[in-house]
């Protein structure tokens, strides 16, 4: 070997149980990934909004669960740590860290200790050292950190995430270098209508926005789906005048889309959909009777 | 259930500007739908916390309860107050304003339920209620209610009569139980920042180190869908699940109901019973006296009438009202729910033409 540097690093171990999940054409260990819930960023992001006059940064556990073999983490929540951090040394309340812990634990007992987020993009020897901590309680899978860019710089709020390998000759607790991995966003089905509700906010003047009814909820997807035809509509014409290129991917997936539309024979549709509609009418009819009985009575009872 | 009264005394409950509408921080709705949703099919409550400021009750922060029933009432305290504790450290408000309760397609209209919520209200004169349909959310659209107990029937609760002539005097039927508020939900400007962020492609999120990360990146070129890209779950047309649902919970409860009327009658047969028996004695006693006087005996004394005929006490009407708002509830969300549904069908009616 020449005199050019190398590096080694202890990328994430991985037990012999998951190599036979692993892809076969790979015999590197399986990468570490993580997926975010949301909420945990609305959370990081409020508390940052909370904190005390003077503090630069502010951190906070992460919860979640693990995949079997330790590689997928996911984060669903967080709550925050109050630390103080001056020019020569860093102090993180444990006893309060412990004591949220089992609160939460109380709530999801399936939540357990995952890593720590820490705001601002730097990542400095306290970094280090509360990684070390955190690392301690993880015990004996790697603790991951994740940094939230509330400074916005780049004009960005980014997220990133971090595990920390030790490098360097002396084993120090801040001689070790945070490795990024790859961080997703999961979520529930319920919370993505939940997101999506907050994203029509955010176009506000004053960001708020009130609940939408079910009806109103139906007529803003189907504009949507309006809208989105009217773009593909638009590109297909475009194409066919010879203005824009034609890409066979972009066709062959257009024409695949439109054929799934189910093709079905008229009368058998007429049939179904008059059935359909019947037994929806038929409900409605009764429900309202109902309601109607109840306020019949309503008003019997106040007669009295 | 938590007793509120250690939180109620540490609170000013100044200003007497009723409250009209309840705004709800954004992290507030995410936590409630999360936490709900991964309870189901149980019913799980939390904890509310935030100001009131000008007749709008603001609410910043929620935090969930521990779902164990066998739990005695020290020890779901004790976890609220150690929380709120501990919520105070990081600055949270940690002013109680109510508390939220999930649902599965709108049954909570029960005893437990109005109990709570009137002890809550009790101390805290500026709480709502919060209920989140996870059934129905599950559909596309968030289901959110605020609630509170009107104060006429706070004031009858109070006095736990519920006969009928209480009921009419107060004007209460089971449509003025709950008044409904209306929700908004309030955005920070970072939280503005990181909506945006996640609409747009997601390469802040994605880490490009792809010498690390190798087979993740290059076995499924991540399509660049953004968190927020559209998706489509209100347009799903099944209506069989849910309104088969919604039936039986009406049913059940009109079941119920039926129960309530069967108890009402056989009370107030009773209590026919008892006047026709009282009704007769006194005839009794009147012909017994007329015949003395006649003869020249002194009359019997009047016995007390009432201690020796008691008449039966009226039940209390309260589950009668529960139920029928219960019943207006269900026949409500049918309604609410046929309408998109009628759209949508028709929808998929032109597009086959």
């Amino acid at each position: 070997m020449d005199n050019s540097s190398t590096l080694h690093l202890a990328l994430p171990a991985v037990h012999t149980a998951a190599s036979a999940t692993a892809p076969p054409s790979l015999a590197q260990p399986r990468a570490f990934s993580t997926s975010v819930n949301p909420l945990v960023f609305f959370s990081i992001l409020d508390h940052y909004l909370r904190r005390n006059a003077g503090q630069d940064r502010v951190i906070g556990t992460l919860l979640g669960v693990r995949s079997e073999d330790g590689s997928e983490v996911e984060i669903k929540g967080c709550y925050p740590v109050p630390h103080l951090e001056t020019e020569d040394q860093v102090e993180v309340d444990m006893e309060y860290h412990r004591t949220m812990f089992e609160l939460h634990k109380q709530v999801n007992p399936k939540e357990v200790i995952v890593g720590w987020y820490a705001t601002g993009a730097a990542l400095n020897s306290y970094s280090a050292l509360i990684h070390d901590f955190y690392q301690k309680e993880v015990s004996s899978f790697h603790a991951v950190h994740l940094t939230m860019d509330t400074a916005l710089t780049n004009e960005r709020l980014g997220v990133k995430t971090y595990i920390s390998a030790p490098v360097g000759i002396t084993s120090k607790a801040d001689n070790c270098m945070f490795i990024p991995i790859p961080c997703d966003v999961k979520y529930f089905k319920a919370e993505r209508a939940g997101l999506e509700l907050l994203a029509n906010a955010k176009s506000t003047e004053s960001g708020s926005t009130t609940l939408l009814s079910d009806m109103d909820n139906l007529e803003q997807s189907v504009i949507e789906v309006q809208k989105m035809l009217e773009r593909v509509s638009e590109y297909v014409d475009s194409v066919l005048a010879g203005t824009v290129p034609a890409n066979n991917t972009v066709g062959r997936y257009l024409m695949d889309t439109v054929s799934v539309v189910p093709k079905v024979d008229a009368a058998e549709f007429e049939k179904m959909f008059n059935s359909h509609l019947q037994d929806l009418l038929m409900v409605i009819y009764l429900a309202n009777m109902t309601r109607t009985q109840l306020a019949v009575a309503k008003r019997l009872e106040k007669l009295m | 259930m938590p007793s509120n009264k250690e939180l109620s005394a540490a609170l000013d409950i100044e200003g007497s500007v009723p409250i009209h509408s309840v705004q709800l921080d954004a992290m507030v709705v995410l936590k409630i739908v999360k936490h709900c949703r991964e309870s189901i099919p149980a019913t799980v409550t939390g904890q509310l916390m935030g100001l009131d400021v000008n007749g709008v009750l603001e609410v910043t922060h929620s935090f969930p309860m521990p779902k164990n029933n066998q739990d005695s009432e020290d020890d779901a305290s004790n976890y609220q107050v150690q929380m709120m504790r501990c919520l105070r450290e990081v600055n949270v408000d940690d002013n109680s304003v109510g508390w939220y309760q999930s649902t599965n397609m709108g049954n909570f209209m029960n005893q437990s339920l109005i109990e709570h919520q009137f002890e809550f209200q009790q101390a805290l004169s500026k709480s709502v209620l919060i209920i989140h349909d996870v059934a129905r959310s599950s559909m596309g659209n968030i289901n959110l209610r605020a609630l509170r107990l009107t104060p006429a029937f706070m004031k009858l609760y109070k006095e736990k009569k519920f006969t009928t002539e209480a009921l009419t005097k107060a004007k209460l039927t089971f449509s003025n139980i709950f008044e409904e508020l209306p929700i908004t939900i309030r955005n920070t400007a970072l939280l503005t920042a990181l909506l945006y962020e996640l609409e747009t492609a997601d390469e802040s999120i994605e880490v490009s180190t792809s010498h690390l990360t190798t087979y993740k990146s290059t076995a499924s070129a991540p399509a660049n869908k953004s968190v927020l890209a559209p998706s489509f779950d209100v347009l799903d047309l099944s209506l069989d699940p849910y309104v088969a649902k919604n039936l039986e919970n009406l049913m059940d409860t009109i079941d119920d109901h039926h129960q309530e009327q069967g108890n009402y009658a056989y009370w107030q047969r009773s209590v026919e019973r008892e006047n026709k028996k009282k009704a007769a004695y006194l005839l009794n006693r009147k012909t017994e006296n007329a015949r003395r006087t006649a003869s020249g005996q002194a009359p019997l004394a009047n016995e007390d009438v009432d201690a020796m005929f008691k008449i039966p006490a009226e039940p209390s009407r309260l589950d009668h009202l529960l139920i029928s708002g219960q019943i207006d509830n269900y026949c409500k969300q049918i309604n609410e729910f046929a309408g998109p549904t009628l759209g949508k069908l028709f929808a998929v009616g032109e597009l086959q033409k």
